[in-house]
């Protein structure tokens, strides 16, 4: 089956599987060093990532990029340029509170059926479309309903297989969750993680504390929200746009005041005791985002930037959890 | 008094103001030497050197002022809309209600610049999280916070989407600080799919026409609030004669950068060409003052070509200028290196292009909003920026990156190679950081490498 790649939250795998292509979201593995962008200052170190990504690919017949951010999309440009693996980049709205806006994205994903037709999908009929909608939304409620069994590395692994892989992802859940008692619960809150900063939940667990909330665009925070059966029977794309467009949210967003909503409503849930922020050298989305996020919680935030330099990362970043979880034990 | 052109210190300006009082030549009620603007705390004009034309003094002036422009328009009544971002549409729209006056809290971003970074806008910025690796924008949120270099508006508008993250981010920064916005969706300008109906934008850029209608319905949004802030209803009689006159303003620039882009002997220098093609942006808070200052220029300009005079040696290599310089000493120093502007893309060609009169206002300012070259491809600019440096014979490019703008950080690339690829020009990038004083040895050594190059190949 032909492979379409992407990494954006707001392209719906669902769409994609649908048009009988498979849909497989990437995660880099590190920050890249193969000199597809020849400029590295200024450059978001994921977006640098993900350009090496895609041009290393081997496997897939295309790829789905989104507007979301200015460097993503401008990223798009140098990849058109550079690989000639067919490539779409979709509109998604920063705006949200009009219809037109949703009305956009609906629009926006219609117009990515014709590409994924032309790449040897089928027009999906709504039947088809709500079958497979059905079988994600059970996969993605079993992950998170997993979460209490699983490590908070597991966790986000399994999610990321999800994304890959889809439904039919096997996650490595054969050592479960040790038990919360004497660990700090944190959450993780920021844009993508590159699988190299999966180490950070080895981490946190090794200084004595716990992920509790993955609020990362790899981690909960990208998945969906739950689809409605009845109107997904009605209107699959509809309610494939209601889940996505609506249901995620993102520091990108403008206002992005449903992100703190979603957010104070996650850390009592989950009973957090801390923050750890997480953002990319030049993510401008999520770096704004910081003293916002100080001034708006009452958890002490630990920041954490991430430069395009994969050891120095590796050795400042284990020191300042330490400390951090050190000050709340 | 001397008539020939040249350009001239600021000092020599306060003498030149006097000889211009006392041969009784009329200047505008905001008019007056422009050393007293050093008095406010702008000393970077200390630094720079200026057309010597009593056109190019009321243009400095008139930039200088703006501030007081906002402050007596609230006094007098009217409703004060900042618009952010989207460079020169929603002023049209704002302009066209008699009680509305439009500006651009942007533009702060050479507060720091002019005030040589006394203002302390930037600190204010680091304290809000929004730090140096941000775009020099950032300055607009200390003048926010500090309220001290335009009065707050009573709207505040803001195009996302497809704009740069820089601006994007700082401006939700704003709204989390309390300050209301409307955003309005700017989408990413594309091409037209096999079949799909698309249109002819300003400037020769084209849409699918479901585009341009979603921006009309975003606009339809931004009208409404506008006319509950004037209590203005605004039809279509109103919004085109709107239209009408920012076209003045366009057609003006138009001669005046063809004439001075073009001409044997340059005209005008860089400096003022900058400041009065920014004007298109929200006609510095007084359309039809903008208009005025323009046709002064205009003649000055028509005056100096049809006599052969100039300010720069008839051999400076030809130069065409991607986005705006932070630190607008970098005009001038790009003639002391020997060059001059023949060209510019300073991220608004939009305002500069006439809006088409035969439509419908709507339909007209959707398409002027999505002719902006920053919300299609850098491909798309790049194809501009040929045509343009065709159009005004430019013999080599310079990219100016603005330092931490999202869009600078990849776009260079894509914009260098298709110009190198279709016109075999030679392209250099520089950064230009708000006061470039201490990296003046190295910018010029840059500039004059470009302006030997150029001087090279004329001789192939």
């Amino acid at each position: 089956m032909k492979t379409i790649i992407y990494t954006c939250p707001y392209v719906p795998a669902e769409w994609i599987a649908a048009h009988g292509l498979r849909p497989s979201r990437i995660i880099p593995g590190a920050v890249g060093s193969t000199g597809s962008v020849m400029r590295t200052e200024g450059v978001c170190p994921y977006v640098r990532a993900f350009i090496d990504e895609v041009i290393t690919d081997k496997h897939a017949c295309g790829v789905v990029m989104t507007t979301v951010c200015d460097q993503m999309r401008r990223a798009f440009d140098i990849l058109v340029r550079k690989s000639e693996l067919p490539a779409f980049l979709m509109n998604v709205p920063n705006t949200w509170q009009t219809v037109g806006a949703q009305k956009l994205y609906i629009d926006e994903l219609k117009r990515l059926g014709r590409f994924l037709i032309r790449l040897g999908g089928k027009s999906p009929s709504n039947d088809d479309l709500a079958k497979i909608m059905l079988k994600y939304d059970s996969a993605r409620a079993s992950i998170l309903a997993a979460r209490g069994y699983l490590s908070a590395r597991q966790y986000v692994e399994a999610i990321a297989a999800f994304g890959r892989d889809g439904p039919n992802a096997r996650p490595n859940n054969a050592v479960g969750a040790e038990p919360l008692i004497g660990r700090v619960p944190l959450a993780l809150v920021g844009g993508p993680l590159i699988k190299l900063d999966f180490d950070i939940f080895d981490i946190v667990e090794q200084f004595g504390g716990r992920i509790v909330l993955d609020a990362t665009e790899t981690g909960e925070r990208g998945m969906c929200a739950p689809f409605d059966r009845r109107s997904l029977r009605d209107d699959p794309l509809m309610e494939l746009s209601n889940a996505y467009f609506g249901g995620i949210q993102d520091a990108s967003r403008r206002p992005n005041n449903e992100l703190y909503k979603w957010l104070g409503h996650e850390l009592i849930d989950r009973s957090a005791r801390g923050i750890i922020f997480r953002r990319y050298v030049w993510c401008d989305m999520w770096h704004a985002e910081f003293w916002r996020l100080k001034d708006w919680t009452e958890l002490p935030v630990l920041d954490i930037d991430i430069g395009g330099d994969n050891e120095t990362n590796q050795r400042r970043t284990p020191n300042r959890i330490r400390a951090f979880l050190e000050m709340l034990q | 008094m001397s008539d020939v052109p040249r350009q001239i210190t600021l000092e020599e300006w306060d003498r030149r103001y006097e000889e211009l009082q006392r041969a009784g030549i009329h200047q505008p009620s905001y008019s007056g030497p422009l050393s007293r603007h050093v008095e406010d705390g702008d000393k970077r004009l200390l630094k720079l050197r200026y057309d010597n034309s009593a056109a190019a003094l009321r243009l400095w002036n008139f930039l200088l002022t703006e501030e007081d422009r906002l402050h007596e328009a609230r006094t007098s009544g009217k409703k004060l809309v900042g618009t952010m971002k989207d460079l020169g549409t929603v002023p049209v729209m704002a302009y066209s209600f008699d009680n509305v006056v439009a500006f651009y809290p942007d533009g702060a971003w050479w507060i720091p610049c002019v005030m040589e970074l006394d203002a302390g806008l930037l600190e204010i910025a680091d304290s809000l999280g929004i730090d140096e690796s941000f775009c020099p924008v950032r300055a607009m949120l200390g003048a926010f916070v500090t309220g001290a270099h335009f009065p707050l508006p009573d709207l505040l508008t803001c195009s996302v989407g497809a704009t740069c993250d820089d601006f994007s981010a700082i401006a939700q920064r704003l709204n989390g600080l309390g300050y209301p916005i409307l955003w309005w969706e700017a989408p990413h300008r594309r091409s037209g799919e096999p079949g799909e109906a698309t249109v002819k934008l300003p400037g020769g850029f084209s849409a699918p026409k479901c585009q341009v209608e979603f921006v009309k319905s975003e606009l339809e949004r931004l009208k409404t609030a506008l006319e509950e802030l004037a209590g203005q209803h605004l039809d279509e009689k109103k919004l085109s004669a709107g239209i009408k006159k920012a076209n003045q303003v366009c057609m003006y620039l138009d001669e005046i950068r063809q004439l001075a882009f073009t001409t044997a002997v340059c005209p005008m220098p860089a400096l003022e060409m900058l400041i009065a093609e920014m004007l298109a942006i929200h006609f510095c808070s007084d359309r039809d003052e903008t208009i005025e200052v323009l046709k002064e220029l205009l003649g000055e300009v028509r005056t100096r070509v049809q006599a052969g005079k100039g300010v720069l040696c008839a051999d400076a290599a030809r130069i065409f200028w991607v986005n705006p310089v932070a630190d607008l000493q970098v005009m001038n120093l790009l003639e002391d290196c020997g060059g001059r502007i023949c060209g510019t893309e300073y991220l608004f060609t939009h305002a500069l292009d006439r809006i088409p009169e035969d439509l419908s206002p709507a339909e007209a300012l959707a398409r002027m909003a999505l002719a902006d070259p920053t919300v299609g491809s850098s491909a798309d600019r790049a194809q501009r920026i040929c045509a343009d440096i065709r159009r005004f014979g430019a013999e080599a490019v310079l990219i100016s990156r603005i330092p931490g703008a999202s869009h600078c950080a990849l776009e260079g690339e894509v914009i260098g190679e298709i110009v190198q690829d279709k016109l075999d020009v030679p392209v250099l990038e520089i950064e230009v950081s708000p006061v470039t004083d201490s990296m003046r040895p190295t910018l010029c050594t840059r500039l004059e490498a470009l302006v030997e190059t150029v001087r090279e190949r004329r001789k192939r």
